[in-house]
């Protein structure tokens, strides 16, 4: 259908049509936010011995998040005096804006796909570079040392792990022969591309929790050290679009790792009969629960073994994974 | 000319990019300037978008609005972060010396656009984009893509050894 709507000739009809699409896909997001916070907090209750919330909205606590962020938007609006006031306002905005266009990109089934993009896979990881410089321009315009110590950890952090990130993709990308997400998927069918780059899969996902900036590399926000990091200074809802970003890129990293690796909307041999978008689903909540596994499980790493990590581990298994797949590719002719 | 939703497109892109361009060159702060840089950049992604070369544009956003953008950022607070710079005054002559610059470069774009021809566009580029691009990388282009990466590597040595040059002690504990 957005194919079609792509190809058609541009009018204000077609403008009306695009944004109602893109609002409602924002309320959708939003609605995962809302209860993968919850879901974030019940879980780590449960695995740490204790209920999570349980007042409002049942005994499930359902609507907590939902009060949570209503105090967010009703808290007064605070910039700091010494503060870079344009900079400032721009940081959130900068920050969030990239997280929403990557999920554009990310196909759900093979018809429930925003934009079907030749490069997508380079387009979400340019893309997911821009929070990056929101993130280290929020920090500055704080003009507050904790938030631009965190600033810069996030910053140094983001842009080392991008690197494993990307080179752990290659292999993919030359087993598909495609950086498109939809080939990508397709070539799966003859086996998920976890059984294929077992090597790749570890290294992306250890790199994609760095990317997320979440435990146990959540230097950028480490809470004891830098009070809380980049947004230190950021209250109501300025803070809440910080926050917003970090989990639309929960989301789009979890949807990404299932595309990339456990076949997108392909379902288990013999059980073609559920429908691929019940296979996403299924496959996305299984990575988002194992990214709340490791939240509850791990403790922060060091500043230093951060960095030696990114460098001389990954790196170095990623560049000896593109090189085993193209030998494989090569010689093998699996492919 | 008729409006196409092509030709608005490039008109708000090229704004974005001129107007980021301007900002640069006007704002006070240098992070500011910075900012106005990044949104010349991404702009400019756009306009290879419309030109069906969407590799290009992805690794513009990449390279210049992403990794170049923050090294500067880094280079900027790590020294001072808090000066500004203040107007200088030129002279009557020095403004009309750089009006006549400004004439002489228009003049001269004019001239070398007016008449330029790239040939007729192959129909096909906006298929497979990326294949295209790599085919053509490592069959016609295969002598200055190596060269390049040695450039590359000559750098990276360079500056590699330019961090380790003033901390020599400390290389001799190790």
């Amino acid at each position: 259908m957005i194919q079609d709507l792509l190809h058609s000739s541009p009018g204000l009809s077609n403008f009306v049509i695009f944004f109602l699409l893109a609002t409602v896909f924002l309320f959708v997001i939003l609605g995962f936010v809302t209860y993968a916070i919850l879901a974030e907090r019940k879980v780590l209750g449960f695995m740490q011995g204790r209920y999570g919330p349980n007042q409002v909205g049942g005994r499930w606590g359902l609507l907590q998040t939902v009060a949570d962020v209503l105090k967010l938007l009703l808290k007064e609006d605070l910039i700091p005096k010494a503060a870079d006031r344009p900079l400032f306002i721009l940081a959130p905005v900068v920050a969030f804006a990239p997280a929403f266009m990557v999920v554009a990109a990310i196909p759900f089934t093979d018809r429930l796909q925003f934009a079907d993009i030749g490069v997508g896979l380079l387009y979400y990881i340019a893309v997911s570079g821009m929070t990056t410089v929101g993130i280290l321009v929020g920090a500055w315009a704080s003009n507050n040392k904790y938030s631009l110590l965190g600033g810069m950890r996030a910053a140094a952090q983001m842009i080392s792990y991008e690197i494993p990130l990307v080179m752990s993709v290659l292999g993919i990308a030359l087993l598909a022969g495609s950086i498109n997400l939809n080939e990508i998927v397709e070539a799966q069918e003859k086996g998920w591309f976890i059984l294929w780059q077992p090597i790749a899969f570890i290294v992306f996902f250890i790199a994609a929790v760095a990317e997320l900036n979440r435990v146990p590399f959540d230097l950028a926000e480490a809470e004891n050290e830098l009070v809380a990091g980049f947004h230190t200074e950021y209250s109501g809802f300025r803070w809440a679009m910080f926050m917003l970003a970090e989990y639309v890129y929960m989301f789009a990293m979890c949807a990404l790792i299932t595309v990339l690796f456990l076949g997108g909307w392909l379902p288990l041999p013999f059980l073609g009969f559920i429908p691929g978008a019940v296979w996403f689903a299924l496959k996305f909540s299984l990575v988002v629960f194992i990214l709340i596994w490791f939240r509850a499980t791990f403790p922060r790493i060091r500043a230093d073994q951060l960095m030696e990590f990114a460098w001389k581990v990954l790196l170095p298994v990623a560049l000896a994974n593109i090189f085993l797949t193209a030998l494989l590719k090569e010689f093998l002719n699996i492919f | 000319m008729t409006i196409s939703g092509e030709f608005l497109a490039f008109i708000s892109l090229a704004l974005v990019a001129v107007i980021g361009g301007v900002l640069l060159l006007n704002l006070t702060k240098v992070v500011h300037m910075v900012v106005g840089l990044v949104f010349t950049f991404i702009a400019i992604a756009g306009i290879y978008i419309l030109l069906s070369a969407e590799f290009l544009a992805v690794v513009q956003i990449l390279i210049y609005s992403g990794a170049i953008t923050i090294i500067m950022l880094f280079g900027i607070m790590l020294t001072r972060h808090n000066d500004e710079e203040s107007d200088s005054k030129g002279g009557g002559w020095k403004k009309v010396l750089l009006f006549l610059g400004v004439l002489a470069f228009g003049a001269a774009f004019y001239i070398g656009i007016y008449n330029l021809d790239f040939g007729t566009e192959p129909a096909a580029l906006h298929e497979k984009n990326t294949e295209q691009l790599g085919v053509a990388l490592y069959s016609d282009f295969v002598i200055p893509f190596e060269l390049m990466s040695v450039l590359l590597l000559v750098a990276l040595v360079g500056a590699i050894v330019l961090s380790r040059n003033d901390g020599e002690k400390e290389g001799d504990k190790e």
